[in-house]
């Protein structure tokens, strides 16, 4: 009776201990974070609807000028933004449909889209982004300001834009623009 | 029966709780006192210490960050206080540094500071200057601030260039210059084969010889042959050497055919935003936790210091990009291009006016050709160099 009792004590003070333990250290970890780590998506009311469009606007490359150019598209109205923006990505990818230049290896596959509470969109892109880039400056930052625009321009969910490549973070596309934090978009860059 | 177990279970439990944060506190360690005073002209920031402080002072906009160099842990007791000029402490942990960060409530402040031995005492006095006066005093006040300090040692860690400055070479300007890419990485390449990362060494080669012909001055480069050097790496190197100026070399590339002409950048950041970030970083990392500062923020606070590193000369890198995009614009007669800011790698970690150059367009036949012509190459050197030396002898004499 008493073993049992001074054994069952001792389970509850380990298990106490390892509360405390972990009240301490869990406090340390929250109050960190590393910018790529676990993006929450966003939840979103989903009543289901007829099928309805919506248009949005994409920006791409012309040989007129060094600035982005918009086209509308529509895409499928779905009640998720994410879904929504999966779909803007992979027409920017697709290319233009007025003959504008698509800032994009043919290639690259969006691999998915993350959206977090606070508004940054994670998109993550195929390998064929790195390895088929024209890696120039210019090159660059058409690709990520063609993404980036595209995004926060049709979104008001989406405040900024964070690359990322096979599912990593990677330092830039081709030597030369920092990836390793999240983009604003720049409307400089807009023509008109 | 089972209520007094359950109860003798808690009791356990809540001594064994103050027991452990008892063994929490109580850790004899290092420690530093910060608190605050206001003088009718000044706010004062005394920072007692229980060792000797080996440390530095860097002045940001509204923020001063004093660098603290040790690898042995403190911990960082604060008194509340009220100030006019000091708004709140923040603070953040690296290998074998601290960084303190006081952010003040106005940007236009000046400093000032002594230390006492014993026992261990810095005082800093913060004085707010008139919005005319602010920029020139500050200027000056770094300048004399960088004659006073000792070399150091070269490190890797990007926060030894922020503390430096050497004046061993006494007016002689130390100029790194970047070829972009190199080794395994070709970085553009042109229709007919052409790759960047050699174009940008023959410029680099002949822009060294211009101005070790030319001008009195130490010329570094971040690679003489064909090598791999991480973006990192190229800044450090310019940091170690104590650069004046870093000038990366490269050619540009574009989805659009017709793009042409030369471009010269400087680092952009959206600077509130960047801020805000930094703070909240160390707001959120306080001493208190430091035992569970995990790999992952180690890497934060190193690129909050590569990120820091540059922006302090965001003026005179847009001053010395300007000046060079003027000569090669006469060059290459485009005019249509100009400045340009961008988040690039490369310049962010670099603590000098630093630019990066894009010579021109190896995606473009015709001016891929030109980038491959000895004649052209020395040309863009000496355009460069011209851009330079017009910014050292408008802004940067001694």
């Amino acid at each position: 009776m008493d073993a049992k009792r001074i054994a069952l004590l001792a389970v509850l003070l380990t298990i106490l201990a390892i509360v405390v333990v972990i009240f301490f250290r869990s406090g340390v970890m929250e109050k960190i974070k590393p910018p790529g780590e676990a993006p929450l998506p966003v939840l979103e009311p989903s009543p289901p609807g007829p099928v309805q469009t919506r248009k949005i606007v994409l920006f791409f490359l012309s040989e007129a000028d060094t600035l982005l150019h918009p086209e509308e598209r529509e895409i499928t109205a779905s009640s998720s933004i994410v879904r929504q923006a999966k779909q803007a990505v992979e027409e920017l990818i697709k290319g233009s449909k007025k003959g504008y230049i698509s800032p994009f290896p043919p290639e690259t596959k969006l691999r998915e889209l993350f959206l977090t509470r606070d508004g940054v969109a994670y998109v993550d892109f195929s390998e064929e982004i790195v390895e088929k880039h024209l890696s120039g400056s210019s090159a660059e930052i058409s690709t990520i300001f063609s993404v980036v625009n595209s995004l926060a321009y049709n979104f008001e969910a989406i405040k900024k834009v964070f690359i990322l490549i096979e599912g990593q973070e990677r330092e830039t596309l081709g030597g030369h623009i920092n990836l390793s934090r999240p983009f604003l978009p720049l409307y400089d860059l807009i023509a008109n | 029966m089972a209520h007094r177990k359950k109860r003798s279970a808690l009791l356990a439990g809540i001594v064994l709780f103050f027991l452990l944060t008892g063994v929490f506190v109580s850790q004899t360690q290092p420690f530093i006192k910060l608190s605050v005073k206001d003088y009718p002209t000044l706010s004062r920031v005394i920072i007692d210490s229980s060792f000797q402080l080996s440390f530095d002072i860097e002045k940001s906009s509204s923020l001063l960050m004093v660098n603290i160099r040790t690898d042995v842990p403190f911990r960082i007791q604060r008194e509340a206080f009220e100030s006019r000029m000091i708004k709140s402490f923040g603070w953040s942990k690296g290998k074998d540094f601290y960084i303190l960060a006081i952010r003040t409530k106005i940007r236009n402040f000046s400093y000032d500071y002594f230390t006492l031995s014993d026992p261990p005492k810095l005082v800093i006095d913060f004085t707010q200057i008139a919005k005319e006066e602010s920029e020139a005093r500050d200027s000056l006040r770094e300048k004399e601030a960088l004659r006073e300090k000792v070399p150091q040692p070269s490190t890797a860690s990007p926060s030894s260039r922020i503390r430096t400055r050497s004046s061993s070479l006494q007016g002689m300007k130390t100029i790194v210059i970047d070829p972009g890419h190199g080794g395994l990485e070709p970085g553009a390449k042109g229709r007919f084969g052409t790759l960047e990362k050699n174009v940008a060494l023959e410029i680099a080669l002949k822009l060294r010889a211009v101005i070790e012909r030319n001008f009195p001055s130490r010329v570094v480069l971040t690679r003489d042959k064909d090598l791999d050097v991480s973006l990192e790496n190229r800044a450090a190197l310019a940091n170690n050497n104590k650069a004046d100026f870093f000038i990366s070399i490269h050619t540009n590339s574009s989805f659009r055919k017709d793009a042409r002409g030369s471009e010269t950048y400087f680092l952009s950041r959206d600077a509130t935003d960047e801020e805000a970030r930094r703070l909240a970083f160390m707001e959120n990392n306080p001493t208190e936790f430091e035992e569970g500062i995990t790999r992952e923020s180690e890497d934060e606070i190193q690129m909050i210091l590569w990120d820091m590193a540059q922006s302090a000369y965001l003026k005179q890198s847009s001053l010395l990009a300007e000046s060079i995009q003027k000569e090669l614009n006469s060059l290459l007669r485009t005019s249509n291009r100009g400045i340009k800011q961008a988040p690039f790698t490369v310049l962010a970690g670099v603590a000098c006016p630093a630019v990066l150059v894009e010579v021109a367009f190896i995606s473009n036949p015709r001016e891929e050709r030109s980038l491959t012509r000895e004649g052209f190459q020395v040309n863009v050197a000496q355009a460069i160099y011209r851009g330079l030396v017009n910014y050292i002898e408008l802004y940067s004499q001694k």
